[in-house]
């Protein structure tokens, strides 16, 4: 019997019609964002089609903005619901963050203040979403450039959220990373203090350098060598789920995401394969 | 009660308003002042990069400093309402029109040129349509004739379809019909020229008027006073859709 593979990778028009007939490419699962596909009609609905058909599906969302001031869009979470039901789609994540204010949605995700009463607003915001999609809401430590009136540090910001209000953490690896060189901390010691047994699923994806002091998180380079050395680290503190590599630009010769892909399996078949035995 | 504080909503706002308007604000707390700035420009990227996509002509078209002060002004006075960024473009052609930047601009065709470069996107990628049930036997002019249902009729006040906006634009101003449809299999998007009699034949059938009803009417209408041409001409226009696969049979 073949190992039990975990890794997916991210559905993008610019290889889709590759990735569906791909003999090169061969990921457990594809990632989309129900954005990019709800209401969509034809070509782009047929190519969507034929990959849910030969893959399993995960969404990854662009526009809840959780941690929105405003109110809530019922009718769009409702809509996104719609779509998870019609494909099937067990994982629903979303960004720990902000992308919509004063009824303008900006379409980029924002740093919501670490603060107590934005936890309070928040954890509501997730209940609300729970309720409607009928499944935990699975949110993603974002990266940032700034804090914005920060109050508390940010992992007693994401424990809050994750206590308080249920859901399931995305743990994204490479935002750890950028994060921890960009405020200066501790990537493991960070990790440590994160409520691990709620992550539900992994990201891992490349970023850019753009300062002696400053990454942007682009999704847009291959992953670096110390950004594995922290997934084998992470994933040992967390039980075995889908691991999802992002690339949303620049994208290379599918041979050259597969090696990222086959990377993170033998990593993953090495860890996780020896916590299933202890277990 | 809402439990978000005053405070903590207005340092949201104030991100948010810079990241539109990409004016460097006041009263942000305790931040990396160095930083900041990559938010607007990440933002700002995004939203540039979405409406240069859906509208290329008017983009390589007008002057980039026009341009761009055109899409830092929308950017930042209007407030982005659809959560799915690819249908955002719709926005930017509504904000043109309500702000009559054709007039201020003085580009009287620019209106034409955003709404036929939005259709393009929109037909491509709107919502499939329920093909009707059809039969291939029939009779033009006695059977209901089935049509693609995924599909747009326009009118257009200059031939931005036909002609480059670069010259001789603005003396072509007249009435102009424009077919726009989605092909079944390839999901190409087509554009067919009509004359407003094609396009009064084209409605009524698309209103499921049959064909002999129609050129009756035309004929009172147009006062052609022909029944054979307008007969020959209406067949002969009904088979080179079928030709085009837009006409796809008669409804059964
Ligand atoms: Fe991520």
């Amino acid at each position: 019997m073949s190992e039990k593979k975990y890794t997916g990778i991210g559905f993008r028009k610019d290889f889709a019609e590759e990735l569906i007939d791909s003999e090169v490419l061969k990921p457990s699962f594809i990632e989309l964002a129900p954005e990019n596909w709800i209401g969509m009609g034809g070509y782009w609905k047929k190519q969507l089609d034929k990959a849910a058909e030969k893959y399993p599906v995960t969404c990854h969302g662009l526009s809840l903005s959780i941690g929105s001031p405003d109110a809530l869009d019922v009718p769009f979470v409702k809509q996104v619901k719609k779509f998870l039901d019609q494909y099937k789609v067990k994982v629903y994540s979303e960004h720990l963050s902000y992308s919509k204010c004063d009824n303008a949605h900006l379409y980029d995700l924002l740093p919501i203040p670490f603060r107590m009463d934005a936890v309070k607003h928040i954890v509501a915001r997730i209940k609300q979403v729970q309720d409607i999609l009928e499944q935990p809401l699975v949110l993603e430590n974002v990266s940032y450039y700034t804090p914005v009136a920060a109050e508390m540090t940010e992992h007693e910001f994401i424990s809050a959220i994750v206590n308080e209000s249920g859901c399931n953490m995305l743990l994204d690896v490479n935002n750890v990373y950028v994060n921890a060189f960009n405020h200066k901390y501790d990537a493991k010691n960070f990790l440590s203090k994160l409520p691990l047994n709620k992550v539900a699923y992994i990201h891992m994806a490349g970023h850019e350098q753009v300062s002696d002091t400053l990454i942007i998180d682009t999704h847009g380079q291959a992953v670096i060598d110390p950004v594995f050395e922290l997934f084998e680290h992470a994933i040992g503190l967390v039980k075995p789920v889908p691991v999802l590599l992002e690339r949303d630009f620049n994208i290379p010769e599918l041979e050259e995401l597969q090696g990222e892909l086959s990377r993170m399996d033998s990593i993953i078949s090495k860890i996780w394969k020896t916590e299933h035995a202890a277990a | 009660m809402p439990q978000l504080k005053k405070e903590t909503h207005t340092q949201q706002s104030i991100l948010a308003d810079y990241c539109r308007n990409g004016i460097f604000p006041e009263g942000l707390l305790d931040i990396n002042k160095d930083n900041l700035h990559n938010y607007r420009r990440l933002c700002y990227n995004i939203a540039v990069d979405v409406i240069e996509t859906a509208y290329p002509i008017a983009f390589s078209f007008l002057p980039e400093e026009t341009w761009n002060k055109l899409l830092s002004e929308f950017y930042s006075e209007h407030k982005c309402q659809t959560p799915q960024v690819w249908r955002m473009p719709l926005e930017f052609y509504d904000y043109c029109l309500q702000k009559n930047i054709c007039e201020i601009l003085n580009f009287p065709f620019l209106n034409d040129l955003l709404y036929f470069e939005w259709l393009e996107l929109d037909v491509h990628t709107m919502e499939d349509i329920q093909y009707p049930k059809t039969k291939a036997e029939g009779d033009w002019l006695n059977d209901k004739i089935a049509l693609n249902p995924e599909h747009k009729l326009i009118r257009l006040s200059y031939p931005v379809h036909t002609t480059a906006p670069t010259e001789g634009l603005l003396e072509k101003k007249g009435d102009y019909f424009l077919l726009i449809y989605r092909e079944k299999d390839t999901g190409n998007v087509q554009f067919v020229d009509l004359s407003m009699f094609y396009t009064y034949i084209l409605e009524n059938l698309m209103n499921g008027v049959l064909l002999k009803d129609i050129l009756v009417e035309a004929n009172s209408i147009f006062q052609i006073n022909d029944i054979k041409l307008l007969k020959d001409r209406s067949l002969e226009f009904i088979e080179d859709l079928k030709r085009r696969n837009f006409v796809i049979g008669f409804t059964a």
